[in-house]
Order: structure tokens, then sequence, then C-alpha cells
């Protein structure tokens, strides 16, 4: 399986990874969407290489068709987000890159380390699986997310519903997403 | 496609196991749906409905008892341990919720959603002290974390609630993320997440020197580190408990501490023996760190919620100092302290909630200058709960502490230990502070007046006293209920 | 029937306390309109109003009786309950106390160890620490002495205090002062010591701030918790040190392994000198001992009948009761003997010299039972255990005159406490002048009194014993003149020569009332008296005293490694020589005193201007409070700040001046939030996972 098969599981990850860098260093929040579904689209590839198809299909249907939409309904809706400088002012950036190259040599070195026990792929649906997993062992957090989601709900019409008042409150709220 | 095979005993058996939880979530959706018959006036009847619905949880975990109920294949676990989190948890939320009752009156979050959130936050700490499985951890503490992000900004008209919130949020996705992080990569190395397992794997040695695991288990850590706010991972907790309304402040303390250091107690009780060099040197940095960071920056704040603020990073120290000695000692006293710091930690917010007027400014340290003699109940109330934080016999305060050392010392941790009784000394300074200023500061002349508490904020002020009082000097009970539990945990 | 009285022993730290609990309802119902501005009444005794209302607060509280509006004639009834209820309830206890002693007394010496348990207090596994009591030889003269000593001031407070507002609640501290010291005293293991041993320290502080108007008191009060702090932790470790050590807590049990232990290997000297000298760390602080000495002179803030009860007769006594009663872990470390012994000495001397400048008479004093205190060390020092105990009843009775004999003083000068001030009081004040008399006799070690016997023989113990040194015994000796000098330079200083009072004062100079008087009698006779049960042997004595509290000591000395601290006598006519050294050192004291402030009284200050330098070192106590001002306060504060910035605000710039701030317009405070400090606090927690990683994988890896 070299050859062609490689050369697109790296094109994946480069796509993931650079897309993901320009999300955090583009200024302009459009762009940074955008290319936050670009990132989210190489994350698909990969699913797809680990032989995850039902993974893969959500990632693209949630993610890319759903979440990302949203972000941008919610960049275009809040205009006064256009004026305010989004990303972070240049005294941050030094330090925060070393320590994270730093991170990312100490998981490389993890990674490499480790005595993977290597599976080889056996590429066969997982749906069944993960449905019949969902409904037996892993119940309890299948539905505890339900719960956890229920909170998300009501937290969120709490934070969004207009309240008598409080007049600089929009500066603040899409922050929480 | 064959059906799925469906075991009814396991399904009954794991609700039963999960029973207090079901009446928290089942508490919360009767308060979203009274809310909506209710009318405007009649909103207090919400707080009474919570109140009851978590009375009826403890009697539910009571009446489960401390014998151990698996449930959900091995998901979640009802067990000693679990029982003495789960009473303490919902203990502090029964103390939050009868202190609403004046509360939400006075700043306004008398509303359906509050007290839902609250809840649900409750049910999320449940499953997080009683999860045998990381997955059940993560999910619980997230859902803890998400109604108390919301709960921190629910004052929105108070530029400080938004911005505590803020920080909050933005933090505790990022820390999330470690978490996760952390349990995918011990995933990765163990091919599960079931803690007794992933523990059982660690014993004979499959797991030692694993790098993934490691480091799964070191992203753990910082995802543990960062909810119980031990430092360097404490950032956020000043500005959160100084913005958050000052009961969702009093809840934060005590409950979410609880719960987080139940799930870390968990793990650390039951994997990180096998890897102690590594492990009792991060935990005595991070609680050395912890104790003298937050006690020195205590000693600066003249805002009394951000002095407590602080004071809770201090007794995370403290309580890690506990989980540093590890074994059976170590465990009880963690436990015990938990218990301890949830009551004297409601208390004394419950009293400085009375006596500022109003939140933000409401707190400085003047604002309490000369309540001592006017107010007597309330100044002494406040004072026996400082006493108690500082670690002063005869309060619980005192035997928590004594446990915490006394379990370093025996485990060998000598430096820690005095390192320990040397910050509670220190604190001793900005614990005094109020009660000098309540009791030998003049007076001004507009004198403060106090809100008149409702009866169950008494009730909820009075019974934290008592039990600051009885734990300090019949602790006895409490200290074998804790050690059983441990032992439990171990056996 | 000889056990039965035994068995109510709790009885004597529970009147105290129910003492605590009917005042208590006293004070918050009785009290309180008084405490309400709404009222309206002006402050009867001024000391308890309201700064604003321009009460001077320049002296002492009592002093502004003289202007008050109303007298004790109109005092409510319920400050006649709680005169009564308050020095009750710590008669009642002393007289408990008696018959138990005596009870304990008829029991062969072998046998007087009484221990009662009430309930365990923390128990798990093999730990238990139990609320327990045990009266032995020992706690039984402490307990004599505390509920003996504290009642009579609980009388005399209630002369001295009847012009307070605030009557009640005094008293609801003052009982729980009792309440706390009995519990110190009477504790049969180290944590319920501990506990009695917090509860005074915050007693003191209560009652050294009770005119907490005046911010000085308030400030004295926090220092003295502050400074004990810092010794309580030296305390609590040695426990935790007693407990890794021997599994237990409780005196028999600690005592009783210590042997079996030793002889193990378990129980090196190093750890005897570790355990030993953490637990003096915490008698310094408890009982004013250098380096820990500087909150005692500002305890002088507090009420004159609390300096006498609390910061001379009992509390600051509790650190040589707690060295006395670990003797026999002491003399298992010479080195640590060897500490207590030159810290002993060192601040007997030290605090005796900044006593001859002092103005304040109370601070004289104060100054003086530090140097006493010092003498008390001196004494478990060199292993004379039952000495430092002898001289610690002895000191009880004279200080605790002199301090209700100055208390006396002030009251009747309505305030005065400047020693410049006063002179020729003794017209005016004869029963205060022969009380304060005898016991200035008795304190400066006249022979035939109190005080003598007992400092005689910690003198002798410090140049025979064993752990004892002719240097020792030179440095005591030396300070015992000084002690006679600045003790007579007082008495002159009041009560002779003309009057120096301010005319308004001089009018309203009158005798105290009974309830302080008859205290005072009774205290000096026992000042005189006090002495005579431990007259030792070469004077003709038998020495009762140290044989009363031989059962403690000698099994000491038998579990210790130095058999027993009194060897063979050397020569009588030695010891002769050295008392009759020291009672002409003393007599010098008092000749140089009487020189200096009866005959030549321009002469003191012509010394001062003579040697500016080393009488500014003196007269301002050698700057030590300064220097701890600035090497540790200073520090503190620094490093707190440094700390908290490191931390909190690294990343932020001006989040110093933010919080100051408060209030700002909201868009500038949504642009700083999202300029960087949530980026600051997301780097932390970055930087902390990496090297928190980084730690477990190296620690891990690499071998």
């Amino acid at each position: 399986m070299n050859g062609p098969s490689d050369f697109i599981f790296y094109a994946a990850a480069a796509l993931t990874v650079g897309s993901a860098i320009l999300v955090a260093t583009l200024p302009n929040i459009i762009y940074a969407a955008v290319a936050l579904l670009f990132a989210f689209a190489g994350v698909a590839g990969l699913y797809v290489f680990l032989s995850a198809d039902f993974l893969a299909a959500t990632q693209v249907l949630v993610y890319v068709g759903g979440i990302l939409v949203l972000i941008l309904f919610a960049v275009f809706l809040s205009n006064r987000l256009a004026d305010v400088k989004i990303s972070n002012p240049g005294h941050f950036h030094l330090p925060a890159a070393a320590v994270c190259l730093v991170l990312f040599g100490v998981l490389s070195y993890t990674a490499v380390s480790t005595p993977f026990a290597v599976k080889t792929a056996v590429y066969l649906p997982t749906t069944a699986d993960i449905g019949e997993m969902l409904m037996t062992r892993y119940l309890l957090p299948f539905e505890v997310a339900s719960v956890l989601l229920l909170a998300a709900l009501i937290g969120a019409a709490l934070l969004s519903r207009p309240e008598r008042g409080t007049p600089e409150k929009a500066d603040m709220e899409e922050g929480r997403g | 496609m064959t059906p799925i095979a469906m075991d009814t005993g396991a399904l009954v058996r794991g609700l039963y196991c999960i029973l207090p939880e079901m009446v928290v979530i089942g508490t919360a959706i009767l308060v979203l749906l009274a809310d909506l018959l209710l009318p405007e006036e009649g909103k207090k009847r919400l707080c009474h409905l919570s109140v009851a619905g978590v009375a009826a949880a403890i009697l539910s975990a009571l009446w489960l008892g401390p014998g151990k109920i698996e449930g959900f294949s091995g998901m979640i676990v009802h067990d000693g341990m679990g029982l003495f989190f789960t009473l303490t948890i919902l203990a502090a939320a029964l103390l939050t919720l009868m202190m609403a009752t004046g509360y939400s009156e006075w700043e306004g979050t008398q509303k359906g959603e509050f007290y839902a959130l609250i809840l649900l936050s409750t049910s999320g700490m449940l499953f997080m002290a009683e999860g045998t499985d990381l997955m059940t951890v993560f999910l619980g503490l997230e859902t803890l974390s998400i109604p108390i992000y919301c709960l921190v900004g629910f004052h929105r008209g108070r530029m400080r609630s938004l911005e505590g919130a803020m920080k909050y949020f933005l933090l505790g996705a990022f820390s999330s993320g470690f978490f996760l992080y952390g349990i995918a990569l011990m995933y990765a190395a163990a091919g599960t997440t079931r803690i007794p397992v992933i523990a059982s794997m660690m014993r004979d040695a499959r797991l030692y020197g694993n790098p993934v695991f490691l480091a799964g288990i070191g992203l753990l850590l910082v995802g543990f580190a960062f909810k119980v706010s031990l430092v360097p991972f404490h950032m956020w907790t000043p500005d959160a408990y100084e913005g958050a309304p000052t009961l969702v402040t009093a809840f934060m303390g005590a409950a979410v501490k609880a719960a987080a250091f139940a799930a870390l107690l968990r793990v650390v009780l039951l994997t990180f023996p096998a890897i102690l060099p590594a492990m009792s040197g991060v935990l005595w940095v991070l609680a050395a760190l912890t104790m003298t960071v937050g006690n020195f920056s205590a000693l600066l704040q003249n805002n009394m919620k951000r002095m407590l603020a602080y004071s809770s990073i201090a007794h995370a120290g403290y309580i890690l100092v506990g989980l540093t000695a590890g074994g059976v000692a170590g465990g009880q006293a963690v436990l015990f302290y938990v218990l301890v710091y949830a009551f004297m930690n409601l208390g004394a917010f419950g009293v400085i909630m009375l006596v500022a007027q109003r939140e933000d400014d409401g707190y400085d340290i003047d604002n309490f200058a000369g309540i001592g003699f006017r107010y007597p109940v309330l100044g002494g109330l406040l004072s026996l709960f400082l006493v108690s934080l500082a670690g002063i016999p005869p309060t619980a305060g005192f035997v928590g502490k004594f446990y915490l050392f006394g379990a370093a010392v025996r485990s060998g941790y000598v430096g820690l230990a005095v390192l320990g009784v040397l910050n509670s000394a220190v604190s001793v300074y900005y614990y005094l502070r109020p009660v000098v200023s309540m009791y030998m500061a003049p007076a001004p002349e507009g004198i403060p007046v106090p809100r008149p508490p409702r009866s169950a904020f008494s009730f909820a002020l009075c019974a934290s006293a008592a039990a600051v009082l009885l734990l300090g000097v019949m602790p006895a009970s409490a200290l074998e209920f804790a050690e059983r539990s441990v032992l439990s945990l171990l056996m | 029937m000889v056990s039965g009285v035994l068995d109510y022993l709790w009885l004597v730290p529970a009147f105290p306390l129910l003492g605590v609990i009917l005042n208590g309802v006293l004070a918050l119902i009785a009290e309180r309109p008084f405490l309400l501005k709404e009222a309206g009444l002006p402050p009867p005794g001024g000391s308890h109003g309201h700064p604003s209302r321009g009460n001077s607060h320049a002296t002492e509280a009592p002093g502004s009786h003289g202007s008050g509006a109303s007298g004790p004639h109109s005092a409510p009834v319920y400050r006649n309950v709680v005169a009564f209820l308050a020095p009750g309830a710590v008669g009642a206890s002393f007289v408990v106390a008696l018959l138990c002693v005596l009870s304990l007394a008829a029991r062969p010496p072998e046998g007087r160890t009484f221990v009662q348990i009430l309930f365990p207090w923390i128990q798990s596994g093999s730990f238990l620490a139990p609320v327990g009591f045990q009266l032995d030889p020992l706690s039984s003269v402490m307990a004599l002495v505390v509920t003996g000593v504290g009642f009579l001031i609980h009388v005399y407070s209630v002369g001295y205090m009847s012009h307070e507002r605030a009557f009640a609640r005094y008293f609801v501290y003052l009982n729980l002062f009792m309440f706390a010291m009995l519990m110190l005293v009477l504790a049969n293991n180290y944590l319920l010591m501990f506990v009695g041993w917090e509860g005074v320290g915050l007693c003191s502080y209560l009652l050294i701030g009770y005119w907490y108007e005046k911010q000085s008191a308030s400030d004295a009060g926090k220092k003295a918790f502050i400074v004990n702090r810092i010794g309580d932790f030296g305390f609590l470790l040695g426990v935790f040190l007693i407990f890794w050590t021997f599994g237990s807590v409780s005196f028999t049990d600690v005592f009783a392994r210590i042997p079996l232990l030793r002889d193990s290997g378990v129980l090196t000297a190093g750890m005897a000198t570790a355990i030993t000298l953490l637990l003096f760390l915490g008698a310094t602080g408890k009982s004013a001992q250098i380096p820990l000495y500087v909150w005692l002179p500002d305890a002088m803030e507090g009420p004159t009948p609390v300096s006498a009860l609390i910061h001379a007769a009992t509390m600051v006594t509790a650190g040589v009761y707690m060295v006395a009663r670990s003797s026999a872990l002491f003399l298992l470390s010479p080195d640590a003997m060897s500490v207590v012994a030159v810290i002993g000495a060192a601040t007997a001397i030290f605090s005796a010299t900044i006593g001859i400048c002092q103005t304040d008479i109370k601070r004289v004093l104060a100054y003086s039972t530090v140097s006493q205190l010092g003498y008390m060390f001196l004494a478990c020092g060199v292993g004379a255990f039952a000495a430092g105990i002898f001289h610690l009843m002895t000191h009880a009775f004279f200080k605790a005159l002199l301090f209700l004999g100055s208390g006396s003083v002030i009251h009747a000068l309505s305030g005065e406490q400047d020693m410049r001030k006063m002179g020729g009081v003794r017209r005016y004040l004869p029963v205060t002048f022969v009380t304060m008399f005898a016991a200035t006799l008795a304190i400066s070690g006249i022979p035939g009194l109190s005080g003598f016997f007992s400092k005689d023989e910690i003198l002798w113990q410090s140049f025979s014993s064993p752990h004892g040194s002719p240097a020792l015994w030179f440095v005591g000796a030396l300070a015992a003149g000084i002690t006679a000098f600045y003790m007579f330079r007082l008495v002159f200083l009041t009560f002779y020569g003309g009057s120096r009072m301010d005319p308004e004062v001089e009018k309203h100079v009158h005798e105290s009332p009974w309830t302080m008087t008859v205290p005072l009698s009774i205290l000096a006779v026992l000042s005189v008296a006090g002495g005579w049960v431990g007259i030792p042997a070469s004077l003709g004595g038998d020495n009762r005293f140290e044989e009363w509290l031989a059962p403690v000591f000698r099994s000491v000395a038998a579990a210790g490694a130095h058999g027993a601290a009194t060897g063979a006598h050397p020569s009588v006519s030695l010891e002769f020589g050295l008392m009759g050294i020291s009672v002409g050192v003393a007599l010098a004291g008092i000749g140089i005193a009487y020189f200096l402030y009866r005959l030549r009284t321009s002469k003191p200050a012509e010394i001062a201007r003579r040697v500016p330098a080393l009488y500014d070192l003196v007269y301002h106590k050698y700057y030590v409070d300064e220097i701890y001002e600035w090497a540790v306060v200073r520090r503190v504060v620094d490093g707190s700040v440094w700390l908290w910035q490191m931390f909190d605000a690294l990343f932020i710039d001006g989040i110093v001046n933010g919080i100051a701030d408060g209030v700002r317009s909201a868009g500038d405070r949504v642009r700083r939030l999202q300029a960087g400090i949530v980026g600051g606090y997301a780097f932390s927690l970055l930087a902390g996972a990496v090297l928190l990683v980084g730690y477990i994988l190296y620690r891990s890896m690499v071998p």
C-alpha cells in the first residue's frame, strides 16, 4: 500500500496542519473560518485512512456541513466583530511558538519511542458496531451526553435571550460560542 | 442484522446505581417545566422544589448505602467512596440552594434556568465522582462545567461576571482539550478507558514505561489540575470567582472541587503507585507551588471574594498534600478535608453574601468594618468559618489539616508537611484581616445593614457552623467513614 | 472514695465553659443595645465609644472613667449577675481542682497520675487522640496556680472594669481564656494541649484588642497572634514528629515508649533534638523568648488584669510548662538542653536591660516578665525542671500582684501609665503601695520571700547541675541584679518623691475599691510566703515542692539518658557562697536604684546624656522591632508581591493597577480582554502542561 496512498495520506495531513496554522494566525476571522473548513476536511481524510468510515462521514456532515456553517453565520450576523481585531497582538507569538514547539517535540518523541502494537487495517463498515456499542456498553456516556446537551441548550438560551437594561452585553457574548 | 441482546437485569441495576443522579436530573427537568407554569411572583417555589429534589437525592443515596453496586458494564460504580463524595456534593448543593432562597431575591437569579443549571451541574459532579471509566469522568466533567460557565456569567449586566465567565469558558475548553487528549493517549496505549483495568495493567507492568501512556497521564493530570485550580493552571480562578454571582462562587468552591478531587483521587489512588517516583515528584511540586502561591497572593487581596478565591487555590494545595502522601491515610485525609472544606467555604461565602450590599465593591474588606459587635451572630459565624479555614482548633479545619499533614509525614514527605504548616501559618494573616476589620476597626458612619436572611438561609448557615464545629470536636465517625471508603476502593 | 473526687476532674474546665455560655448569652442580650448607635446613649465609660465621637484614647481607657457620666451605681442588673457568675465559675473550678489535688496527694507518690478520658476526639486506625485530662503533680501545680490566681484576677476585674460598657463581653473572653488554659494544662496528650494552646492565643488576641478602637491595641493583638503562629508552627511540627516517632501523642504513652525506642535505635539523638527544638520554638512564641518575644511588650495594650492573668501569670508560662512536661524528651538531647538554657539566660539578661530605660510602668513589668520567663527556661535547660516550675509558681504570685498593683495605680491616676508623671503616690494608695512593695522585694530576691527561694534554686542549679556552667550562673546573677535595680526604680519613681502628676489627675486620686485591694492583699501574702514550700535543705527546709514534683521528674530522670539531674550535692558552703553573692548583687541593684532615683535624681538624665548612643540603643529596645520589620515583614510583603506577579500578573501589563482601578469603560475592558489576558492565561496553562508532561516522561524514561 505504498506509493499513491502514502502520498494522499501526507497530503491530507499537510492540509490539516497547514489549515490549522492558518486558522490560528489569519487576522481576518472569515478567512480563518474558511481555513477551518479545510482543516476539518483534512481530518475527515485521515479518518478514512484509519478505516473509520462512519467517523469520516460524520466529520464531513456535522463539522463541515453543520458547525462550520453555523460559525460563518455567526460571523456574518455579528456585525460588530468586523471592527474588533480578533487575533492576538504581537507580544505572545514568540514564547507561544516556542512552547508549542517544545510540546511538539515532547509529543513526537513519545509517538516515535512508543512500541505500538501495529494492526493491519481491515476495511469493514463500522456503523453497525458503533451503533450497538452506543446502545450497550457505552449506554451511560451516551445518555450523559444528552444531559450535557440539555445543559448546554439551557445555557445558550439563557445567555442569548435579551435582558432588559443590559446595553453592553452584546460585546461579550460571541466569545462564548 | 442480529438484534442487540437486551439485558434487562443489568439495565435495572445500572439505573438503580445512578438513582441519586436521576433524581437530580429529574428535578432539573421539573424545575424547567414548573418555570413555565408558575407566575412571576411564585418563582420562589422553584427554589423550594430544587431543595426538595436534592434532599430526595440525598435520601436515595443513603438508601443505596455504602455497598458496591456496579452499573452500565462498569462505566459507573456506587461504592463507599462514591457515597462519600455523593453526600458531600449533594450537601453542598443543598446548602447552596437553601441560601438561594435569599440570594436569588436580592440579586435577580430567581429563574428556572438558574436552578436547572445548578442541578444539572450537580448531576455532572455525581457522574464524575462515581465514574470508573474515563469516558464517564470526562462527560461528567463537561456536564458539570458547561452549566457553571453559564452560571458564572449569569449576571449579564455585570462586566466582571461576563469577564469571568468568558475567561473560564475559554480556558476550560482549552483544558478539556488536554483532558480528552490525555484520555485518547491512554486509550491508545492501554486499549481501554476503564480505570480499574488500566490500574491492573499498570500493576503487572504491561504499561510500565510506555511513553504514550505516560504522556496521556500527564495531560489528564493537567485537565484535573485546571479544574481544581492548581498553580500554574489556576489563572482563571480569581476572575471567575470574583465575577460569578456569590452563590455560584460558593457552589464552585465547595462542590466542583469535591467532584474533581473525587475523580482525581480515584485515578491517583488506583494508578499512580505504579509510576510513583515521577508522579510523587509532580504532585509534590504542584502541591508546594499551589499552597505557596495561593496563600501569598491571598495576602494582597482587598476583596473578600478574590481573597477567598486565592484561599481556595491554597486549599487545593493542602488537599494535594494528602494526595501526594497517597495510601489509605492520604486518601482518608483528602476525603475528610473535602467534606470540611465544603462546609467552611459555603459558610464563609454565605455570611459575606449577607453582609455585602451588592456585588463587586460590596465585598471589599472595608465594608466589614465594625460589624462584629453590631451583628454578633453574623460576626461570630464568619469568624468561626475563617478560623476553621485558617486551621485553628477546635474547628474542623484543624482536624482536616492535621490529617493531611500527618499523612504526609507518615509517608515520609516531611518537607511538604513543613511547607504546609508554614503556609497555614501565613494564611492566618489574611483570614484574620476580615476578623480584625469586623471587631477592631471603627464602624463607618453609614451603618451597613446586612440583608435579613430567610429562614432557610439561616438554617443553612447554622448547619454549616454546626458541621464545622462538630467535625472539629467529634470527627471520629466521619473519619471512620472516610477510611472505610478509601479501603473499599483499594480492596 | 479517693478517686471519687478525681472523677469530677472534668468539672475544672467545665465551670469556666459554663461561665462563657451564660455570660455570652447575657452579653448577646444585654449589651447589644449599647452597641447600636441608634440607642444614642453617650458611652458611659468612654472607652467603648466610637472614635468619631472624639473620645480621647490617648491613655489607657479606665482613665476616662473620671469624666464618665454614670458610675457603677447606675449599673444595670445584668452586670451584677456577670460580676457574680464569672468569678464564681473560676472559683468553683479552683475548689474542685483543690479537692482533686488533695485526693491525689492522699495517694502514694508513685501512683499520683490520674487520667480521665472523656471521649475519643480523633481516632483512626492506631491513632488515638482523646479528649482526656491528666492530673499529676505537675499539672496539679499548674491547675491550682491557674485557677487560684485566675480567680483573684477575676475578682479584681470586677472592680477594674466596672466602668466598661462591654462588661459581659470582657468576662466572656476571660472565662473562655480560663477554659482554654485549663485544657492546655490538664490535657493528657499533645494534640489536645495544642487545642488549649491555640485557644489561649485566640483569647489573648481578643483581650489585647479589647479596646479595639485604639489602633495600637488592635495592631498589638494582631502582632501577638501572628508572632505566636510562628511558634505554633514549630509546636505542631513537633507534634507531628512525635506522632511519627512514637505512634502516639498521649503523654503517658510517649514517655513510656522512650526507653524501648531509644534502645531499638528508632529514637536517635538527632530525632530527639529535632522534636525538642521544634517544641521549644513553640515555647519561645508563647512564652516570649528570643527571638519571638516582641509581641509581649505590645500586648500591654490590653486591660491590666489581662496583662496580669494572661501575660504574666498563666498563658506565657505555658511554654515552660510544656518544656517541663516534655522533660523526658529534652533530657535525651543535650544539644536542645543547651539551646534552652542559653536562650533562657540570654532572654533574661537582654530584656532586663531593656527594662532599665522604659518609662511606661506596664512595659517595665512586661520586660521583667520576659526576663523572668528566661529564668524559668534557664532552669529547664539545666535540667532543674522542678526549680523552673517553682519559679513559675512564685512568679505567678508576685508578677500578678505587680501588674494588679500597677493597674491600681493606673486606675487611680485616671489612666496615666508614664512613670515620669507619677511620684509620691504612696500617700494616696497605702494598700497598693504596701502590697506592691512586698512583690518588688520578692522579685528582687530578698531572702525570706518567695522569689528568693525559687530564683536562688535556679541560680544554684545553673551552676551545679551537670548541664549548667558558671557562665550561665553569672548571667543569671547579673540579670538578678538588674532586675532588682529596675524594679526599685519603678517603685521609687511611682510611689516616692514629689508628685509629678497632672493637677487635674491628682484631684481624683483615690484608693481602689475592695474588689481590687483584697486580691492584692491575698497575692501579697502569697508573694511573701508562697516560697516557703520550697525551702532548700541547705537552709534547713525540706523542699517539699521538689518532693511533690519528684514523681514526674524522677520517672523522667529514670527514662532519660543522663540519670538523675540532681547529682551528688556539691559542698554546702559553695551553695551558701553563691547565695550570698546573688543576694549581694540584688542589694547592690537596689542600692544603685536608691542612689539614682532618691538621692541624686538628676543623675539618670546625666548618664543618658553622657552615653547617648548606648542610651538610645537601650531606650529603643535595641531596635529589634525595626529590624524585624525590615528583615522579615518587608521581605514577606515583597515576596508575596513577587510571587503574585510572577504567577498572576506576569503576562498582563498593568493588572495590578487594573484591579485597583475597579471601574473602567466597558469597551476598554473588552479590548483588554481580547488583547491578551486570556492568551497569557492559556500560555501559562500550556507551559505548565509541557513542563508536567516532560517531567513525567523524563523521570520515567531516563533511569
